[in-house]
């Protein structure tokens, strides 16, 4: 048979090839080529052996972990930050818990389309513009850190938490969390002291190092930044099973608890301090009645001068911190001045004008030169000395005339007396002395100054502060280019001793100096902190509160000024005797009127900064007030009513709020 | 010489003998092998119904159950396959040739016009993979190429024309794109000329400018701002050279892939506990990455089986060249080791991290049907040219 189809070859389809006929042999040659394979065969299965057994006998139990761990998520679980209350226990900062949704970059789809719709439709869901969800991304991946979740939004609504829990595996990489939201039970009350708390920055966690996490919330501004470390706490770590689509396999195990913060007790009073912010609008009321259109801002601090814990802080205008709880939008911002550009036409709300603005001093200022004056022993305190309408310095080659506040006054007075009535022309001539001294008596004006505080900072354990400035003959010549500015002029001198020229003080600072005057020459630090407890109501242990340090200062001279302010608020004379003459507790104090060029929209000239700052009982103070009112006018018309309010709310009585008077 | 083919008459009479040579034929199998690509099926099937477990919620058995429908058609392809002469096919081998030319550049007609890359056709119960089907069919036809041009000892022209002729399926199939298929077009080319004597000389030069050529397309190519491969095709390629180079796509399945295996340990995690296979953490475990799932399932021991039937298969091939009946079966047996060793090689050793990584699906495990199917029908074709070897019994009745 299959010869026959061999001889039939011709008429066969297909034609026959020729090699098929042609005898195969197994050559030499053949076969060393399929020993070849051969070889090569073994040593390819050979190396699969190899490292089967390598991966799964020797290293199995490595890559056992690995697989169970490519399961597990970590969660951070966040500690409640602590509590903020006043110094009788009363809350200002709490918290509310809510659910965040968080976003595990390193899960999300690894094709960039579909990495790209997920994001979209969770920006629709979360209502968190895409530009902020990838920006957050952007910044966790740049930081290197693929283990931490990126918080997507802080506040999620049930809505979203269930749609998200719903459509979990359209959204692989995506998650919830617990979440603590600050709560401000009062609203915008002392909201530039408290701060508020934010998203760490990549700044800031580089800054801060160890202990910080790039999801971590932390203080940004005010008593939430200056103590932090205390009200953070320690945030837990839980696991979670997952399959690779995030889908939770079962519930969350904790495997560290968290920590909350530490509560807080500052020293504010909360009561004083809502009887300040009132009295602070109440001022800027009354300025604004007295036709001051400017008057728009301002700051009462109210500090116990025994130990400088600060009482009260207000500033005005002020803003509602919990626009920084949740989401935080830049409209939300922008509604209350909080961004750079809605800042000036709010009249920036952020600033704690109490310490971190300066303003000339005005008379405020005159106990300090009446202090370095009788120090530098260049003036008798019982010695009258003319109080006119006019004073030309003698030294003073340009002739230039200085005016006091009440042109019309012609008499002799003594220390006290001037400082009751706030005699310019008296303290003129005290400038015109510190000038003519020779120059190795040094500048003892600015040196006392420099002593009771000013031109540097406070100390404060809460800020921010800024250190206002004394001039000097020295500051001049670096400040300034030009010969004739460089040089001091017996017109500096003579400003600076009723406290205006160059010099720039901040109301704390001055709160501090009066302190000075309160307790009998002790220089406080002004300070929030009163203590700290834990979570179980222990005391943590603080460093101790910075004690009052005497500045040396003569006792005697010390009480002429003490008796100079208490005729300032208690004969007629006194240019605070209309608002505390009657006052049911006696209280010394002194009014400033400060001029100071001011730029506002659509006006550049000169307002009058309105200052009161005393202190009472006279005989035994435990309250300082310092009360400044932006643009204010006279400083008897709007601050001094300002603070009697303080002070009626400190002593628990009513104050009657027609008293003002227009002096300086 | 026997003869199945032929001439109305000659066909009558080869109906005649059909039950003679069936007979002959089924006597005549190299029973080993057989039985080597049984166990390989029956592990292959064994794998899948763990792997594929969870993969389709309340179907279980779904893959499994299409799985086992592609081995059926794959067996009668087999049986197929050992009845037909290979002699048919070293005729036939221009028509062959053209045909599977055709089919590939069909795939890629109709991969371009939908606007993206496909390796097959949809033809409704089943999609149609060309490119499988095309790496049996390749061997066959450039085998009997290199036959009638070849007598014995290859001349440089011949070797050079061989290659020419087989560069265009294989850049048809890389232009699919499918660069792990057209590297098994080249194996197999490559062992083919081994096989038919081609002088060392030529293999010595053939192997240089092949490390020339991945040295171009690799290194010296991307250093001047010529691309012959996409970024990611360059990336998995090199990416278990150096890990931490690759990209994240490429490494993130790669970690998965050692992981799962090295999970399996000894005895293996079994499929509800492997959960780098249950959880999705592995991607594709039921095709390219299936050796790795199956590792985490069945351990070492389960490995080792498939490999060393692998092994069985691969060392009675190897030794089907050497009883081939002419040069022709030879060769084609030789293409056909060579190309499975390679498939074998590439996908285990990828996932476990000492090979590049392709595309390329696992002989007899991976699911899909065009491939299981052609891989029985090369099968059937190895032990036809055993059949009809020298030392079987359909031989010695000649």
């Amino acid at each position: 048979m299959a010869s026959t189809a061999t001889e039939r070859a011709p008429r066969r389809f297909p034609p026959r090839g020729k090699s098929v006929v042609e005898p195969y042999r197994v050559t030499p040659k053949l076969a060393l080529r399929v020993a070849i394979l051969g070889g090569i065969l073994l040593a390819i299965f050979a190396a699969l052996f190899l490292r089967l057994w390598a991966l799964q006998v020797l290293a199995g139990q490595k890559y056992i972990d690995q697989a169970q761990a490519n399961s597990f998520r970590t969660l951070s679980v966040p500690a409640p930050r602590g509590l903020i209350l006043d110094r009788n226990n009363v809350p200002l900062v709490t918290n509310t818990p809510s659910t965040a949704i968080q976003l595990w970059p390193s899960d999300l789809p690894k094709v960039y389309a579909d990495r790209y719709a997920e994001l979209v439709h969770l920006a629709q869901v979360s209502r968190v513009p895409l530009y902020e969800i990838s920006r957050g991304i952007k910044q966790r991946l740049q930081s290197g850190d693929l283990v931490t979740p990126v918080t997507v939004r802080e506040s999620a609504s049930d809505l979203m938490v269930s749609y998200l829990a719903e459509h979990a595996s359209e959204f692989p990489g995506v998650g919830t969390g617990r979440a603590y939201l600050r709560h401000y039970p009062y609203q915008d009350l002392a909201s530039q002291v408290l701060g508020y708390v934010g998203a760490i920055s990549q700044s800031q966690l580089n800054h801060l190092g160890p202990g910080y996490g790039a999801n971590d919330q932390i203080g940004q501004t005010g008593v939430e930044a200056a103590f932090d470390r205390y009200l953070r706490g320690v945030s837990g770590a839980a696991k979670l099973h997952v399959d690779n689509l995030n889908r939770p396999l079962g519930g969350v195990q904790l495997t560290a608890l968290p920590k909350p913060g530490n509560t807080v007790r500052l020293t504010l009073d909360v009561k004083l301090q809502q009887a300040a912010e009132k009295a602070l609008a109440y001022g800027i009321r009354l300025a604004q009645g007295n036709g001051e259109w400017a008057a728009r801002g301002g700051a009462i601090v109210a500090l116990d001068p025994r130990d400088g814990s600060i009482l009260a802080m207000a500033s005005s205008p002020t803003y509602k911190p919990s626009v920084y709880s949740g989401r935080v939008t830049t409209r939300a911002l922008a509604a209350q001045g909080l961004t750079p550009k809605t800042a000036p036409a709010k009249n920036y709300p952020a600033l704690n004008r109490a310490m971190q603005a300066t303003y000339p001093p005005g008379s405020v200022f005159k106990p300090v030169t009446a202090l370095a004056a009788m120090q530098a022993h260049i003036v008798s305190p019982y010695a009258y000395l003319p109080c006119t309408g006019t004073y030309q310095s003698p030294n003073d080659k340009s002739h230039q005339v200085f005016h006091n506040w009440d042109p019309n006054v012609n008499q002799p007075m003594d220390l006290p007396t001037a400082l009751a009535y706030s005699c310019d022309t008296y303290f003129y001539q005290l400038g015109d002395r510190f000038w003519s001294l020779p120059k190795d008596r040094g500048q003892p004006l600015q040196q006392w100054a420099t002593t009771f505080g000013f031109g540097k900072l406070t100390g404060s354990d809460v800020g921010p502060e800024v250190p206002g400035l004394v001039p000097t003959i020295g500051w001049k010549i670096r400040h300034f280019t030009t010969a004739l500015d460089r040089l001091w002029k017996p017109g500096d001198s003579i400003h600076l001793a009723i406290g205006q020229g160059d010099l720039l003080v901040t109301p704390l600072q001055m709160t501090r100096f009066y302190a000075l005057l309160a307790n009998g020459g002790k220089l406080v630090t002004p300070h929030l902190l009163l203590d700290v407890e834990d979570s179980n109501g222990n005391p943590v242990p603080l460093p101790p509160p910075p004690q009052p340090e005497s500045v040396g200062v003569d006792p005697a001279a010390l009480q002429i000024v003490r008796q100079g302010l208490l005729e300032g608020t208690h004969l007629p004379i006194g240019t605070s005797y209309p608002v505390f003459g009657q006052f049911p507790v006696s209280i010394a104090g002194k009014t400033g009127t400060a001029e100071k060029v001011v730029t506002l929209p659509g006006f550049i000239g000169v307002k009058n900064q309105s200052w009161w700052c005393g202190y009472g009982p006279t005989d035994k103070p435990t309250i300082v007030v310092c009360a400044m009112i932006e643009n204010g006018g006279h400083g008897g018309t709007a601050a001094a009513p300002a603070a009697a309010q303080v002070f009626g709310a400190y002593f628990h009585f009513k104050v009657n709020q027609a008293t003002s008077t227009h002096s300086d | 010489m026997l003869e199945y083919a032929g001439s109305q008459r000659a066909g009558l009479e080869r109906n005649r003998d059909d039950g003679l040579a069936l007979g002959s034929v089924l006597r005549s199998l190299d029973w080993l092998l057989v039985a080597g690509v049984v166990g390989l099926v029956v592990v292959g099937l064994w794998a899948i119904s763990g792997v594929t477990e969870f993969d389709v919620a309340g179907d279980p058995q779904h893959y499994l159950q299409r799985q086992i429908v592609y081995v059926v058609v794959g067996g009668l392809a087999l049986l197929v396959g050992v009845l037909v002469d290979p002699d048919m096919y070293r005729r036939y081998w221009r028509p062959i040739f053209i045909g599977t030319i055709g089919l590939i550049a069909i795939v890629l007609v109709v991969g371009r016009a939908a606007r993206g890359s496909t390796r097959w056709i949809d033809v409704g119960f089943f999609t149609f993979q060309p490119s499988e089907f095309g790496k049996l069919l390749f061997v066959l036809a450039i085998a009997g190429y290199i036959t009638e041009h070849a007598h014995g000892a290859s001349t440089a022209p011949t070797t050079l024309r061989t290659l020419g002729l087989g560069a265009i399926p294989v850049v048809l199939v890389f232009a699919q794109p499918d660069l792990g298929t057209a590297l098994v077009y080249i194996a197999a080319l490559v062992a083919m000329l081994f096989i038919c004597g081609t002088p060392w000389k030529q293999l010595a030069v053939l192997g240089s400018v092949g490390v020339l050529a991945v040295v171009v397309v690799l290194w010296a190519g991307p250093a001047v701002g010529v691309n012959f491969l996409q970024p990611y095709q360059k990336s998995r390629l090199t990416c278990f050279v150096h890990p931490s180079k690759c990209t994240v796509d490429a490494r993130y399945n790669l970690e998965q892939s050692i992981a799962a295996v090295g999970a399996g340990q000894f005895h293996g995690r079994g499929p509800k506990n492997a959960t780098q296979t249950r959880l999705n953490f592995l991607p594709e475990h039921g095709t390219d990455f299936v050796f790795a799932s199956y590792s985490e399932q069945r351990g070492f021991i389960g490995a080792s089986l498939l490999l060393a039937l692998y092994l069985l298969v691969l060392w009675r091939g190897l030794r089907i060249v050497t009883v081939a009946r002419d040069l022709y079966s030879a060769i084609v047996a030789g293409g056909i080791v060579v190309a499975l060793l390679f498939q074998i090689f590439v996908n285990v050793g990828m996932t476990m991290g000492i090979a590049p990584i392709t595309g390329i699906p696992l002989p007899f495990v991976s699911v899909g049907g065009s491939s299981m199917i052609a891989n029985l029908a090369a099968m059937g074709v190895l032990l036809a040219i055993h059949a009809r070897g020298r030392g079987s019994r359909l031989s010695r009745r000649r």
